[in-house]
Parts: structure tokens; C-alpha cells; sequence
């Protein structure tokens, strides 16, 4: 299957870009916008995503079919990790949820197509109008789809023109998302652009910058400090940058019987987007004093992880990488035996000999014959950031105090706590972790799952977008 | 196992690696030998028998030297991957690198550092020469007491001694914010040479230098060697080997046959040079002498990848006598018919995330 030439992204990679082509793009779209994107109803709008979704969880549908031919070489991930991934994000996109999102930013389904207000603000006399801006620009990141996906969802929802740079590694999916909205309704697609070039291209990106009147940035903490300077006054900047994520298992979970489907539910949140999105788990804190201790759960998440390998094999990865994990498991398997010899042979280290790794046990777990998956068990309980592609600790903690007293080096920096908890007990964890900045708590096996309504690191992704017009009536 | 076997193995490795190492080319005397040191090293490292433990590997008549398990060398850089007792330690050679990161540190005794002396000489010779050491030494590092842990100044020493001792000449100097060169002392003293000399420093000396505008082109005179040594590690900008060979033939009017790149470590005691034919390649293509062997292994399974396949590279080196003789590397090579070429590291950075690397490993 071929796909028409569309948008820049779609030219052969040796068409050069310029400065004029991107401008003379931005110009189309914009007059496009006016011309027709800005006189759509909202419901018009969510019932064009919703259907161009629901094509998406059609397996026999063209350009998901064409996706997941182009895994893994393509996406570098399995065609079964894409589908999934990709599944769990259009499962989502559904009119119901789209509203929801509406009503939750804005108060009312309608506030981008005239003035109104929920019961609260008519009372009081007032109504209010939002705009969205008249080109949205987005700078996409390259490890995972999904926020490219929803953030041109987002941007059809305020009726922008919108022009996504989409980086070299992960251009394919958003691309063919786009053709579908094209291919939908033409007019809408006629107000997208896409490109691609190489990250730090000055004269392309100024020359965007200078266009948009709202950008946001997906990307690595560097993207975002090298853009910031050349985004103009009067320019909306919406940053996401680095996230990480971890999980907490209470005790409460780990009887013989809860355990596993506790590791289960772990290893689905593992091996989801291969570990790579900012919402995947580099580790599991496991209180101690469950039934199953936390090295008894490690090895458990180890099985279930071996499980997922079949149904769901990883894929495979460049060779630096794979290089890169290859030597973190032989130190953590080094560091065990290390361990193991000190406890079982009563081998002393001598006094004054140099020791400076972790203090405490080390077990590792790793697929045979491969890298596809690790599990390291270490009783050193600080924070460890994981090299990802499904390569995970497990740590013991005491309580969930404990486990963000070790995780203070990444504070201000987690988005999601994937929580295995029983109800009760969360009612009371929850703000603990609201206070210590955790920006989302949900169950585990969910962590990559974020509703549409989701607030991206803490923000209202809908409401950053747009511009208020407020009415007092009387 | 007597107390001294390792002195004793030192010893005759000493006296073969004198007459050039030749014998070691030999894979039977190469497997041999790595066996017999293999089962000191495993009695008195204890951090090598608990690797060895784990990895299922004892020493037996039938291993081959590809069969040791090889240390990982981050491993230096938390534990004591030492054969040598606490308070017989003289010296120890650390890695460079961030300074965020505690450095590898590799241990040494008198001995230990007599055969390291007898291995950088007997290799150097073997790539240029026995003559090649006749030539003055110059050197971009700073002198050996202001960097008393770099394996590289003390390999350079080695070198200098060996022709004129005391007149090697150091143009580096240590400080808090790393090595820097005399730049104006060093182009006045090129001016005046009389005689051939080995100019040595690593590759970011030599961009540092090229880059601080110099004055015009010196010629070194005939038979003057340039080694280049170590990668860049964020000191300098970043040249491709070519443009490095071309900035010095240019500057110092010297043929690009006569630029030798140098690769090791401080956790080894034998250095690889590149081969004749190196100057222009983008990753020339290095030989270590035969008292060491390479393997390329896939990090997927950890066996050996086909010749010519990209690979983590692991180093057996006899030389290596007091801590172990086999490593891993955090390298990846190529290799074929005895030489190999060096491709980057394994990715240090989060592969294609939005993720920290601000809390490496350890």
C-alpha cells in the first residue's frame, strides 16, 4: 500500500526542506483553517476523531495494517507490542471520552463553538467563549506514538491549523494517522502538516517558531532549553519533558494468591510501549511485609514477564543498546555473586579493600540467549533509573513513605505511580503521594493506559491550548 | 599454589615478552598460558572466583582461553578486582571519565608494573620497531607526578625512558578542570628540534591544540612519530579520525603513515596500535600484540559473533597478571583476521526516552 504525498513527511527523505517551504505550509494551513476547520461544530469534530479511531481498532483496516507491517523495523517495536499499545490508546479516543475531556477543561461541550457556561458561571451572569490558537505547533518526541496522536487530536478539538515536526525515529505512526483524518475528511486534512528533519535544523525550526502561535514540545529537558529562546513573545510554550514512572506494591497485595496476578499486571505495564514512554515503570518498590517477600515477587514478575516474551516478544534493538544492557546485567549479575559468595563461603573483604557498589543482596533474572527481558532484585533500596526495554528493578520498602524517601533524587520528575494496593489503604496513600508531586496515580497494569482526560503532567492538556473570551451578562 | 606463583608466572611471561612475544601467537602456548594464569588469578581474586561461581566456569585442562568468564570493567569501578594484598598495593591507575562516576581503579606492585614496563615496550617495538624508541619523547600530558593514576602518562614515561631518560619533556599540566597544554611553549620547543621525536598525547590534546589557532606550520623533522591516543569523552569537539590526521600532517608537516593511534585502558596492561594502513580510515583498524586476544561477542547471547559482525568487544591479556586477564569492555568492536576496529560505546544514553540520565548505574 502506498500513500499519497500529502504532507512533507511524506516527500522521499532526500527532498530538502526550506525555510519558504515551511512558511509557504504554514500559510495554506492557516487559510484552510479559516476557510473551513474554524466554522465545524465541536460534535462534529469528536465524531470525526471518535470514527477515525474506530477504523484504527479495525484489524483489517489499511493503514493500521499498514503500521504494523512497518513493525518492528519501521517502529522498533513488535507488531504485537504495537497493536496492543495502539489499541489501548484508540480504545480510548471514544465520543463519550472526548466530552468528558471538553467538559472537565472547559466546563462546557460547546465553549469553542459560542458563548456558555456551566450552572455554576450562569449564575453568576457569566459566560465565556474559548478559541483555540490559529496554528498549533507541535514538536513530537521520537520513543512512543501516542502523545503525537493525541496531541493532533487535541489540536482538531480547538479547530487549529496545526504543523507537527515529527522526529526521524518515530514519524510513521503519527504520519498514517494523519492520512487517516485526510483521508476522512479532506478539508481537515488539509489543514495538518507533518515533517520531519533532524532535530537542531535552526533556520527550519525559527522559521516554525515564528509562525505558531502556541507550541508545544515533547521531548528530552536539551530539545526544549535549545527551542525556548527562539520562541517569540507572545507565543504559547507547552512543555513536556522528562517523566519517569514507578510502581508500589503493598503487602496487603502479596498473599500467594494476590502475587502473581500483581506480577502479571506489572509485566503488562513492562512491557507496554517496550518500557519506553515516561509512564512505564523503571521500578517496583514491594513492601516487606507481605506473604511473598519482595525477592519472592521479583522472581515472580520474572515468570510472568518470560510469559509476555512469548505472546509479545520485545523485538529486537541497535546493537549499542542492546550492548548498553547486556553490560548493567553482567555488573548486577557480578554485584550478585559477589554477594552471594560474601554471605554463603564467608569470604570476608579484606580491611581497606575498595567496595563502593550497592549495599545488600543482588538477584538477577534475565531471558536466556537474549536481552528481551531483566529483572534485577536488589536490597539497596535507593532509586535506580533503568536503561528501560524492559529491564526493571524490584526494591523492598517498608511502607510508601519509605519508598519516596528513596525515590527523593527523582522527586518533581514522576509522572505516574502504578499502585497495587488494596482500596482502603490507597484512600490514605493517595495524598501522600498527591503531596510529594506525583502527578498520576492509577492501578497497575494501567500505567500506560492515561484516559483522554488525563492530566498531562499535571496540566490540563485541552485547557493550556486555548484562549478565554469571558462575558458578563449582566 | 605457592605465594609466589603469580610472581614466578610474571616472571617467564617477562622473559618470552623480551624476545617480542612471538611465541604467544601460537593459539596451543596462547590457551596454555591464559589457563595457567586463569587458575592463580581464581585463587587469590575473589571477585573473580565469585564471577566464575556464578558463570558455572572452573579452571580445568580443557578450557580454552575464550571459555574465561571476562570481568565487566565497570566492575573496577566498585569492586577490588585485585590478586594483590591491601597493603602491598604501591600504585593504582584510574580511569578517566565523568567525574560524577567513581573511577575504575586498577592496583599495582613493583612487579606488577616491571612487566607492565616490559609489555608497552616489547609492543611498541613490535608495531615500529626496536629502533622506534631512540626517539625523543614529547609529550602533551602532564608529567607523571601531577597525574599519578593515569595508566596513559605512566605508559608514556615507559616510552620516554626508554631512549633518554630525564629528557622526556611533559607540555600538559594537571588541573582541577582537567588536563591543559602549554601551547606557546610547546610550538617554540617543536621549533627547535634537531632529531626525530615521538610526539604523544590523546586525541583531544591534539584538537585542543589545533583549535587554539596556532602559529604557522612546523616540520617535524623526518621520523618523527604522532601517537594519538584515548577517545574524546566531551573534552574537545569531536573529529573525525581523517580531519585529525589531516589538521597535524598539516601543522606539523609530517606523512599520515607516521601517525599511530594507540588504544587501552586503564584496567589492562597492553595497548593495541593501528595498523599501517590506519591514517585515513574513520576507525582504524587496531592490533594488540600476541600476549593478547580480542573476541566480539552479541550482547543478545554473549557468544561470539561471526568476523566482520559489530559486537561487544572482550580483551584476554596475559599481561594482566595481578587483577584478571579477561575483560569485557563497554566497547564495540569489529573484527577480523587478528585486527579489530572500535565503533562507538555501548549507548550510555536512554535509548530513544524522555527519561534521566542524570542517575547512571551506581
Amino acid at each position: 500500500m502506498s500513500l499519497p504525498n500529502l504532507f512533507l513527511a511524506d516527500l522521499p527523505p532526500e527532498a530538502a526542506l526550506t525555510p519558504q517551504l515551511v512558511q509557504e505550509a504554514c500559510v495554506a494551513i492557516k487559510r484552510n483553517r479559516a476557510n473551513w476547520l474554524l466554522h465545524r461544530s465541536t460534535q462534529e469534530l469528536v465524531e470525526l476523531l471518535a470514527y477515525a479511531a474506530e477504523r484504527w481498532l479495525q484489524p483489517e483496516y489499511g493503514l493500521r495494517r499498514l503500521a504494523l507491517s512497518l513493525a518492528p523495523d519501521e517502529t522498533g517495536f513488535g507488531m504485537a507490542t504495537l497493536a496492543r499499545g495502539l489499541d489501548t490508546f484508540f480504545k480510548q479516543l471514544t465520543v463519550e471520552n472526548l466530552n468528558a475531556l471538553l467538559i472537565q477543561d472547559l466546563g462546557d461541550s460547546r465553549r469553542l463553538d459560542e458563548f456558555c457556561a456551566p450552572p455554576g458561571e450562569l449564575r453568576q451572569g457569566r459566560l465565556a467563549h474559548a478559541r483555540g490558537p490559529e496554528l498549533l505547533v507541535h514538536f513530537a518526541a521520537g520513543n512512543l506514538p501516542n502523545s503525537a496522536l493525541f496531541s493532533l487530536a487535541l489540536g482538531v478539538l480547538t479547530k487549529s491549523a496545526q504543523f507537527v515536526k515529527l522526529s526521524r525515529s518515530g514519524s510513521v505512526i503519527p504520519r498514517l494517522w494523519a492520512h487517516t483524518l485526510a483521508d476522512l475528511e479532506p478539508k481537515l486534512g488539509s489543514c495538518l502538516e507533518l515533517a520531519t528533519w533532524a532535530g537542531g535544523n535552526d533556520s527550519l525550526e525559527s522559521m516554525i517558531l515564528s509562525q505558531a502561535e502556541c507550541v508545544t514540545i515533547h521531548g528530552s529537558n536539551e530539545t526544549i532549553a535549545s527551542l525556548v529562546p527562539r520562541i517569540p513573545a507572545g507565543c504559547r510554550l507547552v512543555p513536556y519533558g522528562h517523566r519517569l514512572s514507578f510502581g508500589f506494591i503493598g503487602a496487603d497485595q502479596l498473599s500467594t494468591y494476590q502475587s502473581q496476578k500483581t506480577a502479571a499486571r506489572a509485566a503488562t505495564d513492562v512491557t507496554a510501549w517496550n518500557q519506553l514512554g515516561c509512564l512505564s515503570p523503571h521500578l517496583f518498590y514491594v513492601e516487606e511485609r507481605g506473604v511473598v517477600t519482595p525477592e519472592g515477587w521479583a522472581d515472580q514478575l520474572a515468570q510472568a514477564l518470560a510469559e509476555r516474551e512469548r505472546s509479545e516478544p520485545r523485538g529486537e534493538l541497535p546493537t549499542d543498546i542492546a550492548a548498553e544492557l547486556a553490560g548493567r546485567r553482567s555488573l548486577h549479575e557480578l554485584r550478585g555473586a559477589r554477594h552471594a559468595a560474601t554471605r554463603e563461603e564467608a569470604v570476608t573483604v579484606p580491611r581497606g579493600a575498595f567496595f563502593d557498589g550497592p549495599q545488600g543482596a543482588t538477584r538477577v533474572w534475565a531471558s536466556p540467549e537474549s536481552t528481551a527481558w531483566t529483572v534485577v532484585y536488589e536490597e539497596d533500596p535507593r532509586f535506580r533509573v533503568s536503561c528501560l526495554n524492559r529491564f526493571v528493578y524490584v526494591k523492598p520498602c517498608r511502607d510508601l513513605a519509605d519508598a519516596l524517601r528513596q525515590a527523593e533524587v527523582v522527586r518533581g520528575q514522576v509522572s505516574t505511580v502504578g499502585t497495587a494496593v488494596s482500596e482502603s489503604r490507597l484512600t490514605e496513600l493517595a495524598p501522600l503521594l498527591a503531596r510529594w508531586g506525583v502527578s498520576r496515580i492509577c492501578p497497575l497494569g494501567r500505567m500506560q493506559e492515561p484516559p483522554p482526560g488525563w492530566r498531562h503532567d499535571g496540566r490540563p492538556a485541552l485547557a493550556d491550548l486555548v484562549t478565554w473570551t469571558d462575558w458578563e451578562t449582566v | 599454589m605457592p605465594a609466589d606463583s603469580l610472581s614466578s608466572f610474571a616472571l617467564r611471561l617477562a622473559e618470552q615478552l623480551r624476545h617480542g612475544g612471538e611465541t604467544f601467537s601460537e593459539e596451543s602456548t596462547f590457551t596454555q598460558t591464559a589457563r595457567e594464569l586463569f587458575a592463580i588469578q581464581v585463587e587469590r581474586n575473589s571477585v573473580l572466583r565469585s564471577w566464575c561461581q556464578a558463570r558455572g566456569v572452573r579452571p580445568n585442562p580443557e578450557l580454552s582461553w575464550r571459555d574465561i568468564p571476562a570481568i565487566p570493567t565497570n566492575a573496577f569501578k566498585e569492586a577490588d578486582v585485585s590478586c594483590i594484598p591491601v597493603p602491598e598495593r604501591t600504585a593504582e591507575f584510574h580511569s578517566s571519565g565523568t567525574t560524577t562516576q567513581s573511577p575504575s581503579r586498577h592496583f599495582h606492585r613493583p612487579e606488577s608494573l616491571d612487566l607492565y614496563a616490559i609489555s608497552v615496550r616489547a609492543a611498541f617495538a613490535r608495531r615500529m620497531g626496536s629502533a622506534a624508541g631512540q626517539r625523543l619523547l614529547v609529550s602533551l600530558t602532564p608529567p607523571p607526578a601531577e597525574a599519578p593514576h593515569s595508566s596513559l602518562v605512566h605508559m608514556f614515561q615507559i616510552l620516554g625512558e626508554q631512549s633518554r631518560p630525564g629528557r622526556t619533556t611533559y607540555f600538559g599540566k594537571a588541573t582541577p578542570s582537567g588536563w591543559t597544554i602549554d601551547h606557546r611553549r610547546l610550538e617554540e620547543f617543536l621549533r627547535t628540534l634537531t632529531g626525530p621525536i615521538l610526539l604523544a598525547g590523546t586525541a583531544f590534546n591534539y584538537v585542543n591544540w589545533l583549535d587554539t589557532q596556532p602559529g604557522p606550520p612546523i616540520r617535524l623533522p623526518t621520523g618523527s612519530i604522532i601517537l594519538e591516543t584515548g577517545g574524546y569523552k566531551g573534552r574537545s569537539r569531536e573529529l573525525p579520525r581523517a580531519d585529525l590526521v589531516d589538521l597535524l600532517t598539516k601543522h606539523l608537516m609530517v606523512p599520515a603513515a607516521s601517525i599511530l593511534t594507540e588504544y587501552g585502558m586503564s584496567e589492562l596492561s597492553s595497548q593495541a596500535y593501528s595498523d599501517e594502513a590506519a591514517a585515513t580510515e574513520a576507525a582504524p583498524h587496531l592490533r594488540f600484540p600476541p600476549w593478547v586476544r580480542t573476541r566480539v561477542i552479541s550482547p543478545e547471547t554473549g557468544r561470539e559473533v561471526p568476523a566482520g559482525q559489530v559486537g561487544i568487544l572482550q580483551i584476554f591479556d596475559l599481561a594482566n597478571v595481578w587483577s584478571t586477564l579477561a575483560l569485557q569492555t563497554a566497547d564495540l568492536a569489529r573484527a577480523q583476521s587478528g585486527l579489530f576496529q572500535l565503533l562507538g560505546r555501548a549507548s550510555r544514553s536512554e535509548p530513544r526516552g524522555c527519561s534521566l540520565l542524570s542517575l547512571e548505574i551506581s
